[in-house]
């Protein structure tokens, strides 16, 4: 589909093709008519004087040649041209034609007529020739000529002046007609920062401030963008509420099974399928939270601000567990995530390296070359390599010697598959157990699409 | 160590009263967060185990409210949101510990009894003085090493006095301290409490400031 702007450009070069075309065709055909009309009334002028002068010189045409006087009629081959030829045949000329002879000089009509005419000598020529009767009865053929070279010349002249000029009006069409289509795709440019910048925001587009043939497409945005943030926060308010409905009774059982169990009853089988349904729970609402997430909920988050919160959350948990974290932040990070979703990744990634490290984990944030890289290592025991695909794969637990239901890294690895970012798992090299290394997008740098 | 529990699943609320009575504590329940924000303002609780899923009133805004209004009782979130922005919200409102739902009692217990201890600034959980033992993880006290049986009202009195050892307590607060909300509170059946103890456990235990209230050594 053609832009915008490409429609603007083609439909207006053109426009601007054919009327300069039809442009130039009426301009030079008038001219040329006015300058063709000139060179005939000139023509015309000279064959009369050349009539009056014959009236005067008819018994001594000889003297033709001084009443004709025009620098030009002595200039031999000059363009310029007369020829009178008496009754009987005999041809007066202009020193101009050097005893040469006008094409078709000696026969004419009784009316003046012009025409073009060409010979070797005198080349292209317009003639205009009339046979007159004098007051004595006799007839005499006077024709005077002149050059066409001139004629053309100034014909092509016209012509490139003309060309010049339209070429010079059909690069101020094109320039008017860019000019104009910045103008009018300007409101839609606008309309697609302020509908990325508004998201963010949670504001709705004021459609007042748009141009009124825009305006009814900023309602239609208005309503969608409200959609898209509906659907988004129902579904998770339907995810904490299904939560909120399954695990309080799930609590409930648990703690009546495990009073049987205390008096001395078997419970055992009970309460493995108790953890499995716990455990498929926890794993479904995850699963439920990624699916509303990445690009349906484009959103901006202080990546800063929330590793200080987390930095308070886990370092006070740190302590109590005789542990040490540490964190280095850049401040003002800022990432294209939505903020439960970034924190549920941090939070995950902390709690992990909490469970698994002996005294030390590290939380290390920057800018890197296409976004923000965070790092989390710890000083426990470390994923071999063979296992650690293994391990970001969902409810896969490697070991089950720590509680917790195994999830951790894999619900970070499919929120962050969902904004198109990875997760890497490497050996810590400062403390020795694992690294989990992961590049987040940044402000103003789009994920790739998902799925 | 009396305790608000603040929870609207009745079955839960029944369990983990169970749970904590078993242990000496005294129980407060609140089955709204209206109800939990009036408690938890009005009684001095050692401790307060707040649901964030209440009805009326939700339990972060009351959490918030408490703060603000300088309540510095510690707090144990319950809830069964397991976001990680959760927790830190509850932290931030200034909880002291969070525990999601479901959740295993030996568990909550655990970490009712390190939240009571951190605040009474005590890292042990097991108190000495003379020849008289107490675990406070299930109130059980032996004296030279041989167990002794106790009701749950006088583990409750002796608990209190333990978590604050090195303080004079009063009557008054001591029985703020060990009934429930809308018990029956005499203060001079204290006095017959701490009279039944000094007999189990021998009398240089707790000391009597005549008029003022009763102590027990730091350990």
């Amino acid at each position: 589909m053609l832009s915008l702007r490409q429609r603007a450009w083609i439909s207006g070069g053109l426009s601007a093709l054919v009327s300069m075309a039809v442009g130039i065709l009426l301009l030079y055909s008038f001219l040329n008519q006015r300058e063709s009309d000139r060179f005939d009334r000139a023509l015309t002028e000279r064959h009369t004087q050349a009539v009056v002068a014959l009236s005067y010189a008819a018994d001594d045409p000889a003297r033709l040649a001084e009443l004709l006087f025009d620098p030009q009629y002595q200039t031999p081959f000059s363009g310029r041209y007369w020829q009178v030829t008496s009754p009987k045949g005999q041809v007066f000329a202009s020193g101009s034609l050097l005893g040469a002879s006008l094409p078709g000089g000696n026969r004419a009509a009784a009316s003046l007529v012009l025409q073009d005419a060409a010979n070797p000598d005198v080349d292209e020529v317009r003639i205009a020739a009339q046979r007159i009767t004098l007051e004595d009865g006799n007839a005499w053929v006077v024709a005077v000529a002149e050059s066409l070279a001139q004629l053309k010349a100034d014909r092509r002249d016209l012509r490139q002046s003309l060309g010049a000029a339209f070429a010079l009006v059909a690069v101020i069409g094109l320039a008017s007609v860019l000019f104009q289509t910045a103008a009018i795709v300007r409101p839609l440019n606008r309309l697609r920062r302020d509908v990325a910048r508004r998201w963010d925001r949670d504001e709705a587009l004021s459609a007042a401030e748009y141009p009124e043939e825009v305006a009814p497409l900023v309602g239609d945005i208005n309503t969608l963008l409200e959609r898209n943030r509906e659907i988004v926060s129902r579904s998770r308010r339907q995810a904490a509420d299904l939560a909120h409905a399954l695990k309080t009774p799930s609590a409930i059982l648990r703690n009546e099974l495990s009073v049987l169990a205390d008096g001395k009853q078997d419970m055992g089988k009970a309460l493995d399928a108790l953890d499995r349904v716990d455990a498929q729970l926890a794993r479904s609402l995850a699963r439920l939270r990624t699916a509303n997430t990445g690009e349906a909920a484009q959103a901006k988050t202080d990546l800063s601000r929330s590793v200080q919160r987390f930095q308070r959350l886990f370092g006070m948990m740190a302590e109590r567990e005789g542990k040490t974290l540490s964190v280095a932040c850049e401040p003002g990070l800022v990432v294209r995530m939505d903020a439960q979703d970034i924190e549920e990744v941090l939070g995950n990634l902390l709690d992990n390296a909490l469970k698994w490290c002996r005294a030390r984990l590290s939380l290390e944030v920057r800018r890197a070359k296409g976004g923000i890289e965070v790092i989390v290592e710890d000083d426990g025991p470390g994923i071999p390599a063979a296992d650690r695909a293994e391990a970001v794969r969902s409810g896969a637990r490697l070991d089950t010697s720590k509680p917790g239901t195994g999830l951790g890294l894999a619900i970070a690895s499919d929120l962050l598959q969902a904004y198109g970012a990875g997760m890497v798992l490497e050996d810590s090299p400062g403390l020795g157990g694992l690294a989990v290394r992961i590049t987040l997008p940044s402000r103003g740098v789009r994920g790739p699409k998902k799925g | 160590m009396r305790i608000l529990l603040a929870e609207d699943e009745l079955v839960l609320c029944d369990q983990i009263k169970k749970l904590l009575v078993a242990e000496g504590r005294i129980v407060d329940i609140a089955n709204d967060g209206q109800e939990a924000c009036f408690l938890g303002t009005t009684e001095p609780y050692d401790m307060i185990i707040l649901d964030l899923g209440l009805p009326v009133r939700d339990g972060l805004s009351v959490l918030r409210e408490w703060r603000s209004a300088g309540v510095a009782t510690p707090v144990l979130i319950l809830t069964a949101r397991d976001g990680w922005s959760d927790r830190v919200d509850g932290l931030d409102a200034g909880a002291d510990d969070y525990l999601t739902k479901p959740f295993h009692l030996p568990e909550l217990a655990a970490r009712v009894r390190a939240t009571l201890r951190r605040s009474s600034g005590r890292s042990n959980p097991l108190f000495q003085l003379g020849g008289v033992a107490f675990d406070t993880r299930h109130g059980r006290a032996t004296l030279d090493g041989v167990p002794v049986d106790l009701t749950s009202q006088e583990v409750a009195v002796l608990s209190y006095l333990i978590h604050n050892s090195g303080r004079l307590i009063s009557r008054t607060e001591l029985s703020e301290h060990i009934y429930e909300y809308d018990g029956d509170r005499d203060s001079n059946t204290i006095a017959v409490f701490i009279n039944r103890l000094r007999k189990k456990l021998g009398p240089e235990l707790i000391q009597t400031v005549r008029g003022r209230g009763y102590m027990i050594d730091a350990a």
